[in-house]
């Protein structure tokens, strides 16, 4: 028995020891400085220089309606983008699943290279191709569109363009690693048993490939309703995002503790809408 | 049920010939295997068979319709996979039902009745409400064997589907497909490299080597008068030997043996049961003086490994005969166990 505990005890001694890093790194990169913002977020100056508990920097934002349009504007983006990632990424990723690996290579390649180019560089190309001017407007100007219907420059569509291509990779590779895991076999035996090739995608192919277009469009809802160079740099100071609005709390006006007060919104709304969606995947 | 042709059926990957015209007709209930060495085409004829491939040409029909452009949901034909293929997201009963229910067959009570017996068929029952996953290797099998029978398909292919499991219960598996396949009358392709499967469970056995059948025939005929060397040398059971073209002796090379009277070939078999170690050499039309180099004991029989002057041969010895036998000095047979072979 002694013997076993030792062993036990060693075992979970060695646990311990590889996971110290990562949760160094945990506490230092992201439960202190989130504890901050929380603390942050509650406390208020008083005139003698003491801190009393507030609700006064959450008060503020539930009572501007701008603020409030700003969370709705954040919100429904980072839906629309993530729905668009899975309309565009699992069909995608099957089809890189069927191809050849060389053509596979080459549709990862397409797929990988926004994320290797700086994020000012790609957006200002979505700005030469979405803007007043630009090769989209000229593209639809023979069909009678001009004027401001062709620029999608400064409008929540030109965010979503721009954003599908950077958070589409996280889709497409997620689902792919999850297709790869589903056997060929299974399609081919739904073929002999009757099924259609689109019957086999609908009863065969999505209900396996649920947990990867579930953890898929997990991190594309975070990325995205957290992002923020390209939904100010695309849409600009008339359509601004949460991560906007934090930015401009803080670098325009020092208002560190409302700042505060919209994180925490942030990441309270973010983990309302995870978690239970996560429970999604663990069901196949 | 139904017959299947398959007529001058030819398949090209990319310019290498993997399948050349090969013809292949299996009679309304028959259970026919295909047999051969991993790469041999079998595989890639029945899965033409089944609609996944199509071939380059040549044309399947099943019970009398032309289904070589078919889709496989369009032909009437259930394949058993190698893997079992299941469904891990289904349950066993679900698992089962998905043929009758993409085909749309019968009402959700008859699917539920047909899922019962094909369960019950397999020795499943109680087990419907499980998932794949909660299930043995063996039980898997049933599975996708309730599967493939459920629907009452025209023709039931079965790919290599004993391969995964340990030998004994690929025994018992064996002997279950027979009494099935007695009980269903289902016309069967079977897929196997394992002889003596495909010699135990079939009425016809095809052996393929280099995308060609070499030869179509009842196990029995297969294994008694194997025409091709090929055939003699991968069922197992004969000594190949190859003749020099000497007229008037018929002299095996390696050895450099003389005998009379030598048979017009260049290749011939000699079965291993055929073979007698003796000490009267003089009964026999051939005789060669012969050295026991090991023995293998299976159960009921003996096979030696005999050295005839650099020559290996391969003798089968019964239980009563061993006393003969290892007292033997020469191996000796009549001439009516040479058969000449084409190569």
């Amino acid at each position: 028995m002694a013997a076993v505990d030792w062993v036990r005890a060693q075992a979970r001694k060695e646990s311990l020891a590889l996971l110290a890093p990562g949760i160094l790194v945990l506490v230092i990169a992201f439960l202190f400085p989130v504890g901050t913002i929380l603390i942050t977020s509650v406390l208020e100056r008083t005139e003698d220089g003491a801190f009393e508990l507030t609700a006064s920097h959450f008060g503020k934002f539930f009572v501007d309606d701008y603020y409030l349009k700003v969370a709705w504007r954040t919100l429904r983006l980072a839906l629309v983008i993530t729905l668009a990632t899975v309309i565009f990424g699992v069909p995608l990723a099957y089809i890189m699943r069927r191809a050849h690996p060389a053509l596979r290579f080459a549709i990862l390649l397409t797929v990988i290279l926004p994320l290797m180019t700086s994020v000012v560089i790609r957006t200002f190309g979505w700005l030469v191709v979405l803007g007043n001017g630009g090769l989209l407007a000229s593209l639809v100007a023979p069909f009678g569109v001009t004027g401001r219907s062709a620029v999608l420059m400064h409008t929540e569509t030109g965010i979503v363009i721009a954003m599908t291509q950077v958070l589409l990779p996280f889709m497409v590779l997620t689902v792919l690693g999850v297709l790869q895991g589903i056997g060929r076999d299974l399609e081919e035996a739904g073929r002999t048993m009757g099924a259609g090739f689109w019957q086999v995608l609908r009863v065969v192919v999505l209900p396996l490939a649920v947990p990867g277009i579930v953890s898929g469009s997990l991190i594309v809802f975070a990325l995205s309703i957290s992002s923020f160079i390209t939904p100010s740099l695309v849409g600009g100071v008339r359509l601004p995002v949460m991560a906007g609005s934090i930015y401009q709390s803080i670098g325009g006006s020092f208002d560190w503790p409302f700042a505060a007060a919209q994180s925490t919104l942030l990441l309270a709304a973010t983990l309302l809408l995870i978690i239970p969606y996560a429970r999604l995947a663990r069901t196949p | 049920m139904a017959e299947l042709h398959i007529k001058q059926i030819g398949k090209s990957f990319g310019g290498v010939e993997v399948l050349r015209d090969i013809s292949l007709h299996v009679k309304d209930g028959c259970f026919t295997s295909l047999l051969g060495p991993s790469g041999c085409g079998k595989s890639t004829l029945m899965r033409i068979v089944a609609g996944l491939e199509s071939p380059s040409t040549g044309r399947v029909i099943i019970g009398g319709r032309d289904v070589t452009v078919l889709a496989p949901e369009r032909r009437n034909i259930s394949l058993m996979f190698q893997s079992y293929a299941l469904l891990p997201h289904l349950s066993v009963s679900e698992n089962i039902r998905f043929p009758l229910r993409m085909r749309r067959t019968g009402s959700r009570a008859e699917q539920d009745d047909l899922i019962a017996k094909a369960l019950t068929l397999v020795q499943l029952e109680g087990l419907q409400d499980r998932m794949p996953r909660a299930l043995s290797g063996g039980q898997q099998q049933r599975v996708a064997l309730a599967r493939a029978i459920v629907a009452q398909p025209e023709v039931l292919l079965l790919d290599e589907p004993l391969s995964n499991l340990d030998a004994r219960l690929r025994t018992e598996m064996q002997v279950e497909l027979i009494e099935l396949h007695r009980r269903l009358r289902l016309t069967t392709v079977f897929v196997t490299h394992d002889q003596d499967e495909a010699l135990t469970l079939s009425d016809r056995v095809a052996v393929m080597t280099n995308g060609r059948i070499e030869q179509e025939a009842p196990p029995s005929d297969l294994y008694d008068r194997p025409r091709t060397r090929f055939v003699a040398d991968f069922l197992g059971a004969a000594n190949v030997l190859e003749l020099a073209r000497e007229p008037g002796t018929l002299a095996i090379v390696e050895g450099q043996i003389r005998l009379p009277d030598p048979p017009r070939a260049r290749f011939i078999a000699l079965r291993q049961e055929d073979l007698e170690l003796t000490r009267n050499p003089e009964h026999f039309d051939h005789s060669l003086p012969v050295q026991i180099v090991a023995r293998v004991f299976l159960g009921g029989r003996t096979r030696y490994k005999l050295d005839v002057e650099g020559l290996t041969l391969f003798a089968i010895v019964p239980r009563g005969a061993y006393a003969d036998a290892e007292s033997g000095t020469h191996v000796a047979w009549n001439r009516g166990a040479i058969h000449p072979l084409s190569e």
